[in-house]
């Protein structure tokens, strides 16, 4: 039988791929929850509604990722409270993609840029393999996914170190190993217990479906729409499966002032990658808060209102995060509550992004996620 | 290569003028947007004309009208809308759009802006009682209804459907409301309050005598078009697909449908689009090469070719500047016309166009819901101010045999605080600062028992239809484009008085039950102040105004027939609250949709 996937051999190479996945799925909160939380109120109407739906479709990605976690009989407990869960920004991507870092900024053009990056798909660039991008950058740091949960100890340690360029690709891989193992295992990959499931009803957001993950099938639509939703279902295209624009040209639209048209009865009139011909916009770099990059706890002078304030975000954001773990675990009705918290992390945002930073000239405070 | 978006394309005069269509529609409210929606999938061709601004539709215009709400002093169901002199709402700018004649004011508005009253309402999708379409065969009062629920009841689902009704079921079921066979609302009820949650607890089993019947004191939530979780049960009725609730209107897309977050604002303005309104619709038309809409056009004349009684065009008058009656005249011409601006301003136009109608009801049997509010602090801290504006109610005086002796009523239970009834949580801030000279921990405690303590009950009540209550036009009374203003004569019978001194009296009994003290007082300076049997009263307008253009079985004593189309021309259609012949005590909104998708099925086999 010929294997699909390069990596992904076992059930535990699986489970830790997927850990990889929240990572990754997480690791775009921090720098998309800024960005928004930095725009000025009634400013930049356009990027404040495209962000915000970005990021509870990266939630949604993260949910679904558990859901596949979960039916293949992943233990969630301890890997959203992992201490090295929550990325050290500057970061690259845990896809270990290593030609952008992703920082914790204010919205601006290079944090837009930085959000294309992420969000971009192997189409977009030539070389798509991850053999080259390793030869083109020898020289980079090398493993980025496998130390994450201090798994180098578990079976993985002697695997060659995985590069991928675009989140799609690396989704590609899980899905490769899933095919061969279900090949190998059938239904048995799945665990029959179900309770886990985050499903419709627990989830809300009309942000596209939650799966519920009980088999193939059910698994690889949950990963197809993660993949879909990012960078696009196929090359040439703007949309995704549910004919929806896909993140990595919703941002795009930011840069070029510009919206795409996609025609939802007929898709394939819909405007080409890279020239949309819809409503133009202004958008207003200036009405921005100058929130103060990849801040950390000590940027604040201790005593001060934005250091108590500080402490007080990092202590709401690992709370959430353990309601959200917790509600993975079998909880499904404690992820309400938990998402009504980021009502919480909200004004606690406000109440950094709005003031300055004494001593530090027109540089504001920040969100501290770790 | 076409490309489309959804949504209605904005058109100039020039383009109206050279271009004859299926349908002509007067007002982009809930009724006119499911018209065109429904009549553009089927191929036809729709102008929509709206006095209006059509700003609303951007991203933009409507981010403009929450922040002139955030900054407005005061603020009423029109505060997000600036004010209008070349289309006025009622209780706009200095001077009253209504000529009120009396003896009562009818009070209460509307809104003319593209969404109609949408654009304010609360977003209670009630379904009329079986019992309510037959009045005056079951009650000796008011009007019956040319149909029966069940009619109507195909035409509710679709209703349920294009608003996204959130609510149960089972609970509508118990207050006599009819459904098919395990049907379910398109999403799940809006869950009650805290505050609901403490009233309930408080009239536990508790029974109160109303004529010869006994009713519990029962709390119910209302289905709401407000966006929740939706209901997996609901794919049946969906064509095997999940619910999708609609997000932001906006020609851009940029938004899938949020949930309510309960910023209790929802009269007038949801700020995160939880709440529907008309642009949803509008924004979803698949069609919009089919769907031309001019704003700022007032329509101003029906103009009728007397030889073959048909409507040939409509008359408007086009204004660029809202503060300038500077504007030019138009006609849009079409093969069928629809008005659909709301129950006042629909008698209106056709009054101004000297169209009165052979039964000479044209304006008449004018209804309204008027509101009896009662208010009290609890004993402890409830959370008001939380939630959305209402969540729970008791419905249970929706029906019965005293309807024969008093009108029906429905109570709302309000978690927006006193507000309503003119000493709002404004007023408390303003009195523990500028007369307490409160600050600090004093201040927060002085806030907290003064305000998240607030109970208000709005007892809804029914009013009959009667030829006297009515919208009428005189030249003395005009707005600055030399359009006529309503003049409306308006008084509340002893039928709902009666209603309104046991609702006073269930108050009292209600408070003693919670423990709540009662700080009811109706001031003898409100404008809708009246006597009853020796007690003072006044009443807020419920904003359901209709009647006015009355459907029946025949044209002696109807305007319209029971798919609202006029009795005296054969291509002109009435929509709206304006067409219905009684209104029980269930808000009208969801009526005027079902009835909105009963009428344009009638329509699509005129044009054929």
């Amino acid at each position: 039988m010929t294997k699909r996937a390069k990596h992904i051999k076992t059930v535990e190479d699986l489970h830790q791929y997927l850990k990889d996945a929240m990572k990754i799925e997480h690791a775009t909160l921090p720098p998309y929850l800024t960005a928004l939380y930095s725009l000025k109120p009634g400013s930049n109407l356009e990027a404040f509604h495209m962000i915000r739906a970005i990021a509870v479709e990266e939630m949604l990605h993260l949910t679904l990722v558990v859901n596949v976690f979960n039916a293949v009989g992943g233990n969630i407990e301890g890997v959203l409270t992992d201490s090295e869960f929550v990325p050290h920004y500057p970061t690259y991507l845990p896809t270990g993609a290593t030609d952008f870092q992703v920082n914790v900024e204010k919205f601006s053009r290079e944090a837009l840029e930085t959000f294309c990056n992420i969000e971009r798909s192997e189409d977009m660039k030539e070389e798509s393999s991850s053999d080259n991008v390793s030869e083109e950058e020898p020289s980079q740091p090398k493993e980025f996914l496998l130390p994450i949960f201090g798994s180098c100890a578990d079976g993985r340690k002697n695997q060659p170190e995985q590069k991928f360029f675009s989140i799609g690709q690396f989704y590609q891989e899980v899905i490769d190993g899933f095919m061969d193992l279900y090949e190998q295992e059938g239904q048995n990959l799945f665990s029959s217990d179900s309770s886990k499931q985050i499903s419709r009803e627990y989830y809300y957001n009309g942000a596209g479906e939650i799966v519920k993950v009980t088999n193939l099938d059910s698994a690889l639509k949950a990963l197809y729409i993660i993949q879909n939703q990012g960078e696009g279902s196929r090359k040439g295209e703007i949309y995704d499966s549910e004919k929806k624009l896909c993140h990595y040209y919703r941002f795009q639209q930011l840069e070029l002032g510009r919206y795409y048209v996609i025609d939802e009865s007929n898709p394939i009139n819909s405007d080409q990658p890279d020239n949309p011909t819809g409503d133009s916009f202004t958008v207003d770099w200036d009405a921005v808060y100058p929130v103060l990059e990849n801040a950390k706890l000590s940027d604040y002078p201790q005593g001060s209102q934005l250091y108590t304030h500080g402490q007080e975000f990092q202590k709401a954001y690992s709370k959430f995060l353990a309601q959200i773990e917790k509600s993975f675990d079998g909880n499904p009705k404690q992820l309400i509550p938990a998402v009504g918290e980021m009502f919480r992390l909200k004004e606690l945002a406000n109440s950094l992004i709005r003031n300055p930073i004494p001593g530090k000239k027109g540089v504001n405070g920040a969100p501290i996620y770790r | 290569m076409s490309k489309s978006q959804m949504g209605v394309k904005l058109v100039d005069p020039e383009t109206v003028f050279n271009t004859s269509y299926d349908v002509v529609i007067v007002g982009a409210g809930i009724a006119g947007a499911i018209v065109a929606k429904q009549l553009s999938e089927q191929g036809k061709t729709v102008l929509i004309l709206e006095a209006g601004t059509g700003e609303g539709l951007t991203l933009k215009g409507f981010q403009g009208y929450v922040e002139t709400f955030y900054s407005a002093v005061n603020k009423n169901p029109n505060s997000p809308y600036p004010y209008n002199p070349n289309a006025p709402s009622p209780t706009d700018g200095l001077y009253s759009y209504f000529e009120e004649k009396g003896p009562l004011p009818l009070s209460g508005s509307y809104t003319r802006v593209l969404g109609g009253t949408t654009m304010h309402w609360e977003g209670k999708t009630i379904r009329m009682l079986p019992e309510d379409f037959k009045l005056r065969t079951n009650y000796g009062q008011g009007l019956d209804w040319p149909i029966n629920y069940e009619d109507l009841q195909p035409y509710y689902r679709k209703a349920e459907y294009e608003i996204g009704v959130a609510g149960d079921v089972e609970q509508q079921k118990e207050l006599g409301v009819t459904f098919k066979k395990n049907y379910v609302f398109p999403m799940k009820e809006l869950p009650p309050s805290y505050l609901d949650k403490q009233v309930r607890k408080g009239l536990e089993k508790q029974k109160v005598s109303i004529g010869e019947e006994t009713k519990e004191l029962k709390l119910s939530t209302f289905p709401q078009g407000r966006n929740s979780e939706p209901n997996p049960d609901y794919t049946k009725y969906n064509h095997g697909y999940n619910f999708v609730p609609e997000g932001m209107a906006s020609v851009n897309p940029v938004e899938y449908g949020e949930r309510c977050q309960g910023n209790a604002n929802c009269v007038p303005i949801c700020p995160v689009q939880a709440k529907y309104d008309a642009r949803k619709t509008l924004n979803t038309i698949a069609f919009p090469e089919r769907v031309h809409l001019l704003p700022q056009a007032v329509a101003s004349q029906v103009e009728i070719d007397s030889a073959t009684g048909r409507v040939v065009a409509i008359h408007y008058k086009r204004y660029r500047d809202k503060n300038s009656p500077q504007h030019t005249v138009g006609t849009a011409k079409g093969r069928l016309f629809v008005l659909a601006a709301g129950a006042v301003e629909n008698a209106k136009l056709m009054l101004a166009s000297n169209l009165p109608s052979t039964s000479g009801l044209m304006g008449c049997n004018l209804m309204d819901h008027p509101f009896l509010l009662a208010w009290a602090l609890m004993p402890k801290v409830t959370g008001t101010m939380r939630g959305p504006i209402v969540t729970s109610g008791i419905s249970t005086f929706r029906q019965g045999a005293f309807r024969k002796q008093q009108c029906a009523f429905a109570i709302d239970i309000h978690n927006d605080g006193w507000g309503w009834s003119g000493t709002g949580a404004t007023d408390v801030v303003r009195d523990a600062i500028d007369s307490k000279h409160k600050y600090g921990k004093e201040l927060h405690e002085e806030l907290k028992n003064r305000i998240s303590k607030q109970l208000l009950l709005a007892f809804m009540c029914e009013l009959p239809a009667d030829p006297s209550n009515r919208v009428s036009i005189h030249p003395d009374y005009k707005d600055q484009l030399g359009n006529y203003r309503p003049v409306i004569h308006f008084d509340i019978p002893d039928y709902c008085k009666k209603t309104f001194a046991y609702a006073r009296n269930l108050s009292r009994t209600i408070f003693k039950l919670l423990g709540a003290e009662d700080h009811t007082h109706y001031g003898k300076s409100d404008p809708a102040y009246f006597k009853y049997q020796g007690e003072d009263y006044w009443f807020r307008g419920g904003n359901h105004f209709s009647g006015t253009h009355v459907m029946g079985t025949n044209k002696n004593n109807s305007v319209v027939d029971k798919n609202q189309r006029s009795w005296d021309y054969q291509n002109l259609y009435l929509l709206g609250a304006g067409s219905m012949p009684s209104i029980g005590a269930g808000n009208t909104t969801l009526s005027i949709a079902a009835l909105a998708f009963l009428a344009s099925k009638q329509m699509f086999k005129d044009l054929n």
